[in-house]
């Protein structure tokens, strides 16, 4: 059994040209809540299978079944009723067939207002008082032009209703009209049989739960998460597809109280809401469920949670090609998991690339986030060749913040030096010095720098009386002395 | 009959069917990871991978420059490494003036927390990939360094044998012991300074520092001028280093000493 609704007002709402673009609508949303298999047939009608679903509708699965035709007609004509009253709810007016063939519910639903039950054997005497004109030849597979010119044979003949045409001799018409002509005759019987051309339900890349009792700890939260990224992971994978986003919000205890239980998006300053970026677009929700984990211990949400929704944006999957040459990288997967633990352990601002930032001030570099370089494939060893020096470069280590120390002067030149930092110290005489070197900047804003810098050799007495090669410097708004670091 | 002579007899049996099988398997070399400087490549070709490197030396005896020579080479390779920095004093100015491309290099500063930056080093090691990862506890004092338990080598050692990564801990202080493949240990020698100048410029700009010429003994540690040809302008550091390698492995030298300079670029 096949029902189709016709929407008298759906062809005034909805612009033309969405019908390609967009599956969804209300019709096509309306009959998924009844069936899976849609057919959106034109923008005002979509047809659907009602077959099988007996025990929920208790409409029998074939028309000659046990139960008198008269029963199935009143079950037809209660579920006709029930879908009307949903489109009601939806504030759309709708006539609705039910027939045993869909192109004969398709007829009903668009001459019939109200809800039309078609019962098996009576589609010619009840669709048979229908002008010629309503047969609608697409159904048909008939060209337009072709249906112009058979429908004028038609009138020649005298043919004017659904029944005259399905009265006409069978070899006469395919005769005369060829295969056109045939399924034409068929269509006004109402006896075509032919698949739906279904619409694919909408993608469910979005999951939410509404959580009866609050959760506050970790654990449950994980089964939650768990079920609701496998569910993405499946529709993802199902659609060949994977995600570079995944967007967290968590609405608690707090918020719904507040708020009522109102939608999610209502209130956005009392959710927690958090958005994982990835590297490389991925489809695996035991790294996702890993990831949102220890973002959520990083940053607790500061309630029970009474509601979870997670998002994914679908994008086309990360291709890899590997090779025998390429240098040694980790997996993209289990290299963002390794982040997020190290941002947990340090903290997120600590742990990522850094960033030389294009100043005089000394120390200044921005953290950013790890990435995989992309492999440039140029010739790396004719680079390394380059690029090896003949000695190596003196390294520094630098100290954050500089120790505060005390120097002795004689004649403008460091002397002696007594400097301390939280877990060592640097104190002894100043072998050597070289400087001052005079380095300043930001004379324009608030925090403007000068410094004198001076490079000293310390008889570190502290030690083994070794020689110790610092970087000390003078502030010189201050009048301040700092040990600046060590040449390593 | 003894076991011995039992499988002599076997294998004398199958000897015909099965005779690579039979044969003891060739220990390959261990691949090695270049360091840039001159003289330990020649000597050693590198640190090896697949075991731990220890650096261990006092205070400016040059392990954060054969750390940050290894590490440009490392990166130009494109070879991602990852940086464990347990006082947060890695200085990117130097390391950039070296050659470290910072896109391959994964920093991780722990704030002196010896056990963060242990932490961060296991889940670098078992989460894999990396070509290079260093452990940088060299200005963690000695007697910290002192204290740390031998399990944690036992556990470095054991998550990377069979992978490609080499892992370079840096110590005040030998402390990595039997679980190391190679130990560094160095000193600073001596020291090339060019003649102390109290000149200060207008503008604060180092390109108006002169170079005094005619000094025999010492070089500025900064010094603007260009090179000369023999290399003679540059400030330079004399570093000794001595190398132990544990007996276990295949590198040949032990108790091998030498010396490399570090210059200013």
């Amino acid at each position: 059994m096949f029902a189709c609704i016709y929407g008298r007002s759906v062809s005034e709402t909805v612009p033309s040209g969405a019908e390609k673009e967009e599956p969804s609508s209300p019709l096509v949303d309306l009959a998924f809540s009844f069936s899976p298999l849609v057919e959106k047939t034109s923008e005002d009608t979509v047809v659907f299978d009602i077959s099988g679903q007996n025990l929920l509708f208790g409409i029998p699965n074939k028309s000659a079944a046990d139960g008198s035709s008269t029963d199935e007609t009143q079950v037809a004509l209660r579920l006709a009723r029930e879908i009307s009253r949903q489109a009601g709810r939806l504030n759309l007016k709708v006539n609705v067939a039910i027939a045993a063939s869909p192109d004969a519910a398709i007829h009903a639903a668009r001459a019939f207002k109200g809800s039309t039950v078609i019962p098996a054997g009576e589609e010619t005497s009840r669709l048979g008082a229908l002008s010629i004109k309503r047969l609608d030849h697409s159904l048909a597979g008939v060209e337009e032009k072709r249906a112009e010119e058979i429908l004028e044979t038609f009138t020649f003949w005298g043919v004017r209703t659904f029944s005259d045409l399905a009265d006409l001799p069978l070899a006469g018409v395919a005769e005369r009209l060829g295969q056109e002509g045939l399924r034409l005759k068929r269509l006004a019987e109402g006896t075509t049989e032919r698949p739906l051309n279904l619409v694919r339900p909408p993608i469910g890349f979005e999951q939410s739960l509404e959580i009866e009792h609050p959760i506050s700890e970790l654990e449950p939260l994980s089964f939650i998460l768990s079920r609701l990224l496998n569910q993405i992971c499946a529709n993802l994978n199902e659609y060949a597809l994977a995600t570079n986003e995944l967007k967290l919000c968590l609405r608690t205890e707090e918020a719904e109280r507040d708020q009522g239980p109102s939608s999610v998006t209502e209130a956005p300053s009392s959710l927690h809401e958090r958005s994982i970026t990835l590297p490389v677009p991925m489809r695996d929700p035991k790294t996702f469920l890993r990831l949102l984990l220890l973002d959520i211990e990083t940053r607790p949400p500061q309630a029970p949670i009474s509601a979870v929704s997670i998002t994914a944006q679908p994008v086309k999957p990360h291709a890899r090609q590997k090779g025998l040459f390429i240098p040694l990288a980790p997996e993209p997967e289990k290299l963002e998991i390794t982040l997020a633990r190290l941002a947990k352990l340090v903290g997120p601002d600590r742990v990522g690339s850094l960033e030389i930032v294009d100043t005089h001030r000394v120390d200044v570099f921005r953290m950013t986030k790890f990435r995989l370089p992309r492999r440039s494939g140029r010739n790396v060893r004719k680079d390394v060749a380059h690029a090896s020096p003949a000695w190596p470069v003196i390294g520094f280590r630098i100290f954050r913040p500089a120790w505060r120390a005390e120097v002795q002067t004689a004649g403008g030149q460091p002397r002696r030096i007594d400097a301390r930092g939280a877990q060592a110290r640097v104190r002894g005489r100043i072998l050597c010095a070289a400087g001052p070197w005079r380095a300043s900047g930001d004379w324009w804003r608030p925090d403007v720098w000068a410094r004198d810098e001076w490079d000293v050799a310390v008889t570190d007495s502290t030690g083994e009386k070794t020689e110790v090669l610092c970087r000390i410097y003078r502030d010189l708004i201050s009048g301040e002395w700092f040990l600046a670091g060590i040449y390593d | 009959m003894n076991a011995t002579a039992i499988k002599k007899q076997v294998e004398l049996a199958l000897a015909d069917r099965f005779s690579e099988s039979l044969q003891p398997v060739e220990r390959r070399p261990p691949e090695t990871l270049p360091t840039g400087v001159r003289e330990l490549d020649v000597l050693l070709e590198g640190f090896p991978r697949a075991a731990i490197t220890e650096i261990h030396g006092a205070s400016s005896s040059g392990r954060t420059s054969v750390l940050l020579s290894m590490l440009a080479l490392s990166t130009i390779r494109e070879e991602s490494c990852a940086l464990i920095d347990c006082s947060d004093t890695f200085d990117p100015a130097s390391a950039s003036k070296a050659g470290v491309d910072f896109n391959c290099l994964l920093w991780v500063r722990c704030r002196s927390k010896v056990e963060h930056a242990f932490k961060a080093c296991d889940l670098l090691l078992h989460g894999g990939g990396f070509g290079v990862v260093v452990l940088n506890l060299g200005d963690v004092p000695a007697k910290i360094v002192r204290r740390i338990i031998t399990p944690w080598w036992f556990r470095f050692r054991r998550a990377i044998e069979n992978t490609p990564t080499a892992l370079i801990v840096i110590t005040p202080e030998a402390s990595v012991r039997s679980c190391a493949a190679l130990v560094l240990e160095l000193h600073n020698e001596a020291t090339v300074w060019s003649r102390p100048m109290p000149f200060v410029s207008e503008n604060g700009n180092r390109a108006f520092t002169e170079r005094t010429r005619g000094t025999t003994s010492h070089l500025s540690l900064v010094t603007p001028v260009a090179p000369r040809a023999d290399g003679s302008g540059y400030s330079q550091f004399l570093h000794r280093w001595k190398i132990r390698v544990t007996t276990n492995r295949s590198i040949k030298f032990a108790g091998v000493t030498g010396s490399f300079e570090a210059r200013l670029p």
